[in-house]
């Protein structure tokens, strides 16, 4: 026999397995099964070890799934009581954008006034104006980082 | 199954809790199975697997419904056990210094084999169990997700962020592997 059919034949055994194979390699595979006592051999250990993989028994730990269920409710609980401070705090946040828009023009006038007054330069009125508009969504910001690291703190699972 | 799929999303969206509870029942053996044989450890996996339904909990709008749900389900689960481990080494050079804290939990690294005996009783440690103990981690996890989960070579490597290519040449790996081993249990 051909020697460079036995390596062939351990490549198809294991590709049957994992991604599959072609009818005309199944027929080829099949055939040479029947002659070489060898690879028949590698293919039987390779059915008999997956057998054994899907068969094999874990035990499950008592009660695990009625605990797991019991703290998924209590965060859910917990998450819902958070929802409508977190609608509340972005319902405030359009609000505020939304008569900023409004006010802009009014509040240019009072920057640029104070300009007039103080001498200070265009930069440094534009930059306040630009502060101005941007503090609400700083602010929403600043409240969402922090809710997150307070959350990632009471999760600090993995100390034990 | 897409239907089925886009369902499981829209109630994970929801945060139903009803789905919740029929879902931590529905995969229970299937996830406790994959976090033990990445973990080697019992209570570890315990662990693991309450995180994992808090993980699905909260960020359940982030399912799709394009793939399998328990493919999802994985791919939280290690990447909490990654993390975890990322942790851990971080904190052991703290642990060398502090007399309180035990010997860091170590996992199998690339190509050394896991101390999955944690686990397994002495009763048990026969056959494929112990064939199992003498594989890389990360073989192992691929022949569970192939063979035991019967998770598409796709959705494997949608589990381990990883590419097609890599889960193939693993699988290969891990099953010859698994195939030495057993053969030299029975010897």
């Amino acid at each position: 026999m051909n020697e460079n059919l036995h390596p062939r034949a351990e490549k198809l055994i294991a590709q049957e397995h994992v991604e599959g194979i072609s009818q005309s390699e199944r027929n080829w595979l099949a055939a040479h099964l029947r002659e070489c006592p060898a690879c028949a051999q590698v293919a039987r250990q390779t059915n008999n070890a997956l057998r054994s993989l899907r068969g094999m028994p874990i035990p499950l730990p008592r009660g695990l799934a009625e605990r797991t269920q019991f703290r998924v409710q209590l965060r859910a609980q917990e998450l819902r009581e958070r929802e409508p401070k977190r609608r509340l705090l972005w319902i405030m946040c359009a609000m505020s954008w939304a008569l900023g828009i409004a006010t802009a023009p009014y509040v240019w006038q009072a920057i640029e006034w104070i300009g007039q007054r103080t001498g200070a330069p265009l930069l440094v009125l534009e930059f306040g104006f630009g502060l101005w508009w941007a503090i609400p969504a700083l602010f929403a910001a600043a409240i969402v980082v922090l809710e997150n690291v307070r959350q990632a703190n009471e999760r600090d699972w993995s100390g034990r | 199954m897409a239907d089925d799929n886009k369902a499981l999303a829209q109630g994970l969206k929801r945060r139903d809790p009803d789905l919740l509870d029929q879902l931590i029942e529905q995969y229970q053996f299937r996830l406790f199975r994959y976090l033990l044989y990445l973990t080697s450890s019992r209570e570890r996996a315990e662990d693991f697997f309450q995180e994992t339904w808090i993980r699905v909990l909260e960020r359940g709008h982030q399912y799709d419904g394009k793939y399998k749900f328990e493919a999802w389900l994985f791919r939280i689960a290690r990447n909490l056990v990654i993390d975890w481990q990322r942790q851990k080494k971080m904190q052991s050079l703290d642990a060398l210094t502090d007399p309180e804290e035990g010997a860091p939990m170590e996992f199998a690294a690339e190509n050394q084999p896991s101390p999955l005996h944690q686990v397994l009783t002495a009763e048990a440690k026969t056959g494929v169990h112990a064939s199992l103990d003498r594989i890389p981690t990360v073989y192992r996890e691929v022949l569970v997700l192939r063979f035991q989960e019967e998770l598409g070579l796709e959705e494997i490597a949608g589990v381990l962020a990883a590419p097609l290519s890599t889960v193939k040449s693993r699988l290969y790996r891990g099953l010859e592997a698994l195939r030495g081993a057993m053969q030299g249990g029975a010897a």
